[in-house]
């Protein structure tokens, strides 16, 4: 089955200036891709095209199979849950109010109880009646989730869902991101935090106005340079220190080390981390 | 119901989406001291001058418009254009006369309250950050442009409307027997049920173009401000009897505010696009 969210050759320029480039990528139902690239690198401006807030200049975009233009951009909108990078709540109103004004503008039938409904999933409902403004900042990301769940979209984007929470709040959140996930929905995770991207994800886009690499984490850490191994040996000062495509081809090494009469004393697989894979990748070691 | 677009696209228009956030801006308006104190105030300051000059003054100096023959000449002239005033003589002539020059002043509430109104309407989402995730929805900009008018405008007009009936109410009480019924009359209706609507839209929609350039409430004010020039010349100039504005002037001047409305409107679409509300709102 063709994955829900489809963008092929995305291109976007803003006048002359080029935001994004040649990009494409899919995101399956359950899966989570996560979306790396420095400032200014074109992930919001993705975000936005794939959540049919803009059109590409060129390419091809595909959201819960409806080929986005102008004319469907409203339907294919209505299937995507966006998380915006500020929560962007209404600060005098009750977080109630501010998810009913949504639950309407989607054109929910009941829309007071699929809000106490999404307010349970985040659980917020026993601060439904508070002000959007007097939350903190975690708990005004919990809102803006929920704000994007509330029309139960198969294809979430969340832009930064994390950036700016404390530690608390931002394993709540991930865990949240992890539960969409199992829940069958297609996820896009625009993140900085390499740590979570490699704990979230299924697959990694990095993108620095062309995507430089769209893989699994373990996929890219071996593809981009590959790995290695030092095996130390019985009665030898010297390490063996070696290249390998993939930490799998490690235990055959070994294995012919010792028919050979090799006597090991310790193998240590030495995998490049997703910092260095990301850093070398985007030009920007240290 | 299904509008053409550009490019002969055709989108369907959801009155539901433009209640609802017209509902939440209703709300969020309700909860703003900020928003809607500038338009109380101007319904009494726009009241005060006409009771201060017909009643107040004639009181404090013990002698009514009759006796000192003040605007006596120019409320004679003014029978001739004005019909209400027919059959009117003496004091009572020369108030409902007063009454008709200040109503002008009013005018001014439709304009004040739109440009409160919408300028927080709109700045007041560019400063919470709220327009991307509503943009995010099936809303389209049409859509989001008539919600973001709609509220501003039917509380402007609430609050133009019992401001006259304030006015009308007030000369009942004060002012000589029967000038409240020569007030009421077509001169009033057409100032308040057409041209005030009219200037109140293009009043509104200024304050929506201004506000897409701007993160300061008060600097789209000052700007949008502008608007009131116009009518307090007007004011001036027929209270020094330059003219007096009859109801041939202001249909004339409703029309002016058709076109001027048109092409507001035009310019107002252009600037609410999706993208440019994106990339180009700061």
């Amino acid at each position: 089955m063709a994955a829900p969210l489809v963008a092929e050759r995305l291109t976007r320029l803003f006048d002359d200036r080029v935001a994004v480039r040649d990009v494409t990528l899919s995101v399956n139902a359950g899966e989570i891709v996560a979306l790396l690239g420095p400032n200014g690198a074109g992930k919001t401006t993705t975000m936005r095209m794939l959540a049919g807030l803009i059109l590409p200049t060129a390419g091809r975009i595909s959201i819960n199979h409806i080929e986005l233009s102008e004319a469907t951009a409203g339907m294919a909108r209505a299937t995507v849950g966006l998380l915006t990078e500020a929560p962007g709540l209404w600060e005098r109103l009750t977080v109630r109010l501010n998810l009913l004004t949504y639950a309407r503008l989607h054109g929910i039938a009941d829309p007071k109880s699929r809000v106490d409904a999404t307010l349970r999933t985040v659980e917020l409902i026993d601060r439904a009646d508070d002000l959007a403004g007097k939350l903190s900042k975690g708990l005004k990301q919990r809102v803006a989730i929920a704000r994007a769940l509330l029309h139960e979209p198969p294809v979430l984007l969340l832009d930064e869902p994390t950036a700016g929470l404390d530690p608390a709040s931002a394993r709540h959140m991930r865990d949240l991101v992890l539960a969409l996930r199992s829940e069958g929905r297609a996820v896009l995770v625009s993140t900085h935090n390499l740590a979570e991207a490699e704990e979230l994800a299924d697959r990694i886009a990095v993108l620095k106005t062309e995507l430089l690499a769209f893989d699994t984490p373990a996929a890219l850490r071996s593809g981009s340079g590959g790995s290695r191994v030092v095996i130390e040996l019985e009665g030898s000062k010297e390490r063996l220190d070696l290249a390998v495509k993939d930490v799998s081809e490690i235990p055959a090494i070994v294995a012919k080390l010792v028919a050979d009469g090799a006597r090991i004393m310790r193998v240590t697989p030495d995998q490049r981390s997703l910092e260095e894979v990301y850093l070398q990748l985007v030009g920007e070691q240290r | 119901m299904t509008l053409p677009l550009r490019s002969g696209q055709v989108a369907s228009f959801k009155w539901y989406r433009v209640l609802a956030l017209a509902r939440k801006d209703a709300r969020e308006l309700l909860r703003n001291p900020g928003a809607i104190a500038p338009p109380i105030v101007m319904v009494f300051g726009s009241l005060f001058p006409a009771f201060l000059v017909i009643v107040g003054v004639p009181m404090m100096v013990g002698e009514t418009f009759e006796e000192s023959g003040e605007f006596a000449e120019e409320a004679a002239r003014a029978a001739g254009m004005i019909p209400e005033l027919a059959g009117l003589s003496g004091n009572a002539l020369v108030q409902t006369f007063l009454f008709h020059q200040f109503s002008l002043l009013l005018l001014l509430v439709p304009i004040v309250a739109a440009m409160a109104l919408a300028t927080h309407a709109v700045i007041g989402e560019k400063q919470s950050k709220a327009l991307e995730p509503l943009l995010a929805t099936p809303i389209s900009t049409l859509e989001l442009l008539a919600a973001k008018t709609m509220t501003p405008f039917l509380f402007a007009l609430g609050l133009t409307w019992a401001a006259v009936m304030l006015y009308v109410l007030g000369a009942g009480m004060l002012a000589e027997p029967g000038v409240w019924r020569a007030i009421v009359g077509p001169r009033l209706l057409i100032m308040f049920g057409l041209l005030g609507p009219l200037v109140e839209l293009a009043a509104l929609q200024v304050s929506v173009i201004v506000s897409s350039r701007s993160n300061d409430p008060r600097s789209a004010q000052q700007l949008t401000g502008l608007l009131i020039l116009p009518i307090t010349a007007a004011f001036i100039a027929q209270l020094m009897g330059v003219f007096i504005v009859g109801p041939t002037v202001m249909l004339l001047a409703a029309v002016g505010c058709v076109v001027l409305n048109s092409l507001l409107l035009w310019l107002g679409v252009r600037v609410f696009q999706r993208e440019t509300i994106l990339t180009r709102w700061k």
